[in-house]
């Protein structure tokens, strides 16, 4: 299928819960296309070249590098961006456990780290400290020293209990 | 006063020493940050560069005529086209002996290293940009590459710049007392060489400028600068296009703005005469013989003192900078020059390609240090040669010149060095241009503890005690340091030393030492002190950069509006020093209100005061705080006394809690801060302007001093891989009263991670030919979360006799971290290290597990 330059491609999917669709240049990033056509800049760009993690989205669940994943690949796929994370302004115990622990500094490599954390506890409810810093090791950051955002996972945990472990 | 007490969270009634959550919080982890990628403003033309791929060559021709007719390409300018319409970077700060080339945002004639910027495409969109440049094509002619501080020192190098002597840009000396004299009678002289190798700054989020062009022409500039007003005058000054005596004639007409210039000359002159006249003007003198900027010093002076429209420039939230975004960059002056050009509103994003090639480079430096000791240890006498490699452009406003002056004062550290001699070279090579990174003069430290060590190798000394013996003590204050700087109580550096020493003493090394080698690793034990002016005595930068001072000013506005509600204008530009919320704790403490009553505001140069440095060395705290504190102060006292005339009280008996501004003993007949706004904007009787307005301008004389710590690194280096693993860091730090705990805690540990990564795992690698090899994340190694440790760290917190005696905290641990990493290695080894960067293959290499290549 030989697409003319110029040419653009419709798309759909939910994003944070919302059916969106979108059409635009085929060979933009899923990064791009959610910062820029749907207006979602949570998510962010640090490296473009899938190593930083900053980029990281959920796609059917599963942590993704929105900058390696072309927009289009994105059809029926349901994701999740930093942005849906708090309900009504409330923040999820992912962000209210790094905000007790005051994990970040900058912050600018957030929301890669919250996506991964989320996806983190899904599958593994209660890792060890070893394990979280295995399983973050995606995500670079060049403010904290990971200390204070390994804490944040571990509050995460705690919120997550209290809340009844829903 | 010398209180020093192990620093317990205080839970009293100020917020100022409490772990406050941050304020940032609320939006940056909701993903509703305002970084500049975000702005996107209505119709923004997307701007690439077209960098040159080598390293060292003649431009000869550029063709963009095929670019141009790219659909979606609105402009496409080459370097001559865009250098045409503004003027070079001049040097602001010049050393005697040293030529500083004056330079523009773009290249026409020769690209001087890999990644300089040859052309420039505006289009719909980054993709689009990207695209033309590859139709643009350019005849490059190859020069001989000087991509080495060696190469660039032989003369028959090709030259980077024709009217530079050579590729030397700098050679300079500097003696303190008679060192010849010391060194003959001391009993032993040791000498060494170390090098360091080029790390670059990488905050996770690159540089990024946005230019809105209004209706009226004004320019609205969105950046990631640590110091917007920093861009809002160098973007003014070269921007300035009529001839000089055209703009002086125009100002000459402006009858009040000619009055009030006068008048603000006059003050500027009276407050600083003194400064002024104590300026070395031989870096002046020796630059104008070379290449005299004053035409154009003239010409911009000129169109400033004409101009009716300044740029404003906004610095909304930021990712990071560790200084490479304290600098006014050539992209982003190119990107303003082609947005006016093309008459059009236009953004640069840069990505980390570009980054890694320009975003800003430091620590490539050599030392070769001596060191004159007696048999029992004394220090004599300290010598440095010191060699920087320079890169190809210089960083505008603050580069080498500053960092060698600071290397020059910190050398001889918190230690009794009665002489001491310092002579300085700078290279120009085919790289990237050198800028601060977190404590740029931090190496300084490192050669220095390297020396310290391997004189207490050679004598047989502990070096835990030769370092006691030597370092400055409580009961020798004030005194001064060899290189000038007063030092005073706040230079408490022995008091961690000898903490770090308890705590090392402590420690069961047999065991620990045994263990290591029962799993085939060897223990190393480091340790390194150093002292930072943060915000240091009245002298430090007299001693640096002599009636420089003024440039370390900082001015704040403290606004209660007419409904009572305070705003705090800072100049600061945060960038992940969580302002917002340790000055609000300042703040809301001198109001004697909650923190959510109090609003701080920065990022915007239309609101904000002027500030040089902006965030950047260390002086977030100190005088970004203090400024904070004290026009808050100010403020207060205001409402205190018009509050006294509505309450029929005297001022002394009016006290604020939460709000409350009652007589001292009758909270019930209380008033609020909204009652006393609205009867002071009745008494002024004009409709608009706040009730009460403070501005204040602050430098920290006399009040904080230094800042200080000792570093301890435990490290295990396993001899079959080389691989270092780090199972105890230590830091005993004291830089005074803390406003935030855990803020603090973050700033050391980042600073420790930087250094981790410096030593063992990021270099920034050109080869011989100057061509750089580690251009993406998969070869400059940022490390993750398993290559930083867990971080204990001990407040120490000496008390200054000064009122505002916060003390900087920010760089700290960049600084101590590499001369107790390479010495922990060293004392691991049992070889001393005299490179920095000590990746696998080196340590294996010292160990003569492998040999050298």
């Amino acid at each position: 299928m030989k697409i003319e330059v110029g040419s653009e491609i419709e798309v759909s999917f939910t994003l944070n819960g919302e059916a969106r669709s979108a059409s635009f240049d085929p060979r933009r990033s899923l990064a791009d296309v959610l910062r820029e056509d749907c207006g979602q800049t949570g998510t962010h760009l640090g490296c473009e070249h899938g190593v930083c993690g900053a980029c990281t989205v959920l796609v059917d669940g599963a942590p993704s590098r929105s900058c390696l994943m072309l927009g289009a690949m994105a059809d029926g796929k349901d994701i999740t961006t930093v942005e849906g994370l708090a309900t009504d302004g409330v923040f999820n115990h992912v962000q209210q456990g790094m905000w007790d622990a005051m994990s970040f500094q900058c912050a600018f490599c957030s929301p890669g780290f919250l996506m991964s954390t989320m996806a983190l506890l899904e599958e593994n409810p209660n890792p060890s400290e070893e394990e979280i810093r295995e399983e973050l090791s995606g995500n670079l950051c060049r403010c904290t020293g990971y200390q204070s955002i390994v804490d944040g996972v571990m509050a995460s945990i705690e919120n997550l209990k209290q809340q009844g472990g829903e | 006063m010398t209180a020093t007490e192990e620093h317990v969270q205080t839970s009293g009634l100020g917020f100022v020493g409490q772990s406050v959550k941050r304020v940032e919080d609320e939006w940056l982890l909701a993903g509703q940050g305002d970084f500049v990628a975000d702005r996107l403003p209505e119709g923004v033309a997307h701007a690439a560069f077209l960098r040159s791929p080598f390293p060292h060559a003649t431009i000869d021709s550029i063709d963009t005529s095929a670019a141009k007719k790219l659909p979606g390409v609105i402009a496409v300018y080459t370097g001559a086209e865009v250098n045409a319409n503004t003027n070079p970077f001049i040097p602001l700060i010049m050393l005697p002996d040293m030529y500083t080339p004056l330079f523009m945002p773009m290249t026409e004639d020769k690209a001087r290293f890999v990644g300089d910027p040859v052309a420039i495409v505006l289009a719909e969109s980054r993709y689009i940009a990207e695209d033309a440049l590859e139709l643009i094509e350019v005849d490059y002619t190859d020069l001989e590459p000087v991509a080495t501080m060696s190469q660039a020192r032989n003369p028959n190098s090709p030259q980077l710049w024709d009217k530079a002597d050579g590729n030397v840009l700098h050679d300079g000396s500097k003696v303190y007392g008679d060192v010849d004299a010391a060194f003959a009678k001391a009993d032993h002289v040791f000498t060494e060489t170390f090098s360091c190798h080029r790390v670059t700054n990488q905050p996770m989020e690159a540089r990024g400028t946005v230019v809105e062009i209004g209706q009226d022409g004004h320019l609205t500039i969105t950046s990631t600068s640590q110091a917007p007003h920093a861009v809002k005058w160098a973007v003014a000054a070269m921007t300035v296009t009529e001839k000089a005596g055209r703009n002086f004639r125009k100002f000459w007409r402006m009858k009040e703005r000619r009055a009030n210039f006068k008048a603000a000359r006059k003050a500027f002159l009276k407050e600083h005469m003194p400064a002024i006249r104590s300026q070395d003007r031989s870096g002046q003198k020796h630059q104008n013989k070379r290449e005299n900027p004053t035409k154009h010093q003239l010409k911009m002076a000129m169109g400033l003192l004409a101009s009716e429209d300044f740029p404003t420039v906004r610095a909304g939230d930021i990712g990071g900078g560790f200084g490479s975004k304290g600098s006014v960059h050539r992209e982003e002056m190119a990107l303003i020059v082609a947005s006016k050009m093309a008459n059009r509103s236009a953004q640069w994003i840069e990505d980390r390609v570009e980054n890694l090639l320009d975003g800003g480079q430091a620590r490539e430096e050599e030392f070769t240090m001596s060191i004159a000791i007696d048999d029992d240890g004394t220090f004599r006498g300290l010598k440095c040669h010191f060699d920087l490699d320079y890169g190809a452009y210089p960083s505008f406003p603050i580069g080498g010149a500053l960092t060698q002056g600071m290397i020059r004062v910190y050398m001889p550290g918190p230690y009794r060095f009665p002489v001491f001699e310092f002579t300085s070279r700078m290279m120009a090579t085919n790289k990237g241009k050198q800028l601060p990174y977190r404590g740029p003069w931090a190496n300084e430290t490192w050669a220095r503890e390297r020396i310290i060590d391997i004189a207490a190798e050679k004598l047989g000394m502990d070096p835990l005690e030769l370092r006691q013996k030597n370092m400055y003590a409580a009961e020798d204050f004030p005194t001064k340091m060899v290189t000038g700087p007063t030092l005073d109580v706040t230079m408490s550096c022995k008091g961690t030393l000898d903490r770090a020493v308890e705590e090392v003493r402590g420690l069961d090394l047999d065991a620990m030492r045994a263990d290591a080698e029962s799993r085939g690793k060897k223990l190393g034990v480091g340790l390194a002190s150093y002292h930072e002016a943060a915000p240091g005595p009245p002298d430090f930068l007299d001693s640096v950069t002599p009636g420089n001072g003024m440039l370390a000013n900082e001015e704040a506005r403290a606004v209660i509006e007419r409904d009572g509600s305070i705003k705090m204008y800072t100049s600061q530009s945060p960038h992940g020093q969580s302002h917002a919320t340790t000055y609000a704790q300042v703040v809301a403490d001198e109001f004697g209100v909650a923190m959510d009553d109090v609003e701080i505001v920065w990022g915007n140069t239309d609101t904000s005061r002027f500030s040089f440095i902006g965030t950047g060395g260390s002086r977030g705290g100190p005088i970004g705080g203090g400024v904070m504190k004290y026009s808050a102060r100010e403020a207060r006292e205001q409402v205190n006394e018009l509050a006294a005339e509505m309450l029929e009280a005297s001022v002394e008996d009016v006290t604020i809690e939460n709000g409350n501004i009652h007589v001292a003993g009758v909270p019930a007949r209380g008033i609020s801060y909204a009652d006393v706004a609205a009867e002071a904007a009745k008494r002024k009787g004009s409709a608009d302007g706040p009730a009460f307005e403070v501005v204040r301008d602050y430098r920290g004389h006399g009040d904080g001093g230094w800042s200080v710590a000792t570093h301890v690194a435990v490290v295990e280096v396993d001899m079959d891989t080389g691989q270092v693993d780090i199972p105890k860091y230590l830091v005993v730090e004291d830089c005074g009263p803390i406003i935030n705990p855990k803020i603090v805690d973050g700033q050391v540990r980042g600073g420790v991670a930087q250094g981790i990564g410096m030593v063992l795992y990021e270099n920034l690698v050109y080869s011989d030919e100057g061509n750089p090899q580690a251009t993406t994340y998969m070869d400059y190694l940022i490390p993750t979360a398993m290559e930083i440790p867990e971080i204990d760290i001990i407040h120490l917190e000496t008390h200054s006799p000064g009122e505002n005696d916060f003390r900087g905290v920010g760089e700290g641990g960049m600084i101590g971290a590499p001369a107790a990493l390479t010495s922990a290695v060293s004392d691991a080894l049992g070889v001393q290290a005299t490179d920095m960067y000590l990746p696998p293959t080196k340590i294996l290499e010292m160990a003569g597990v492998i040999d050298p290549d």
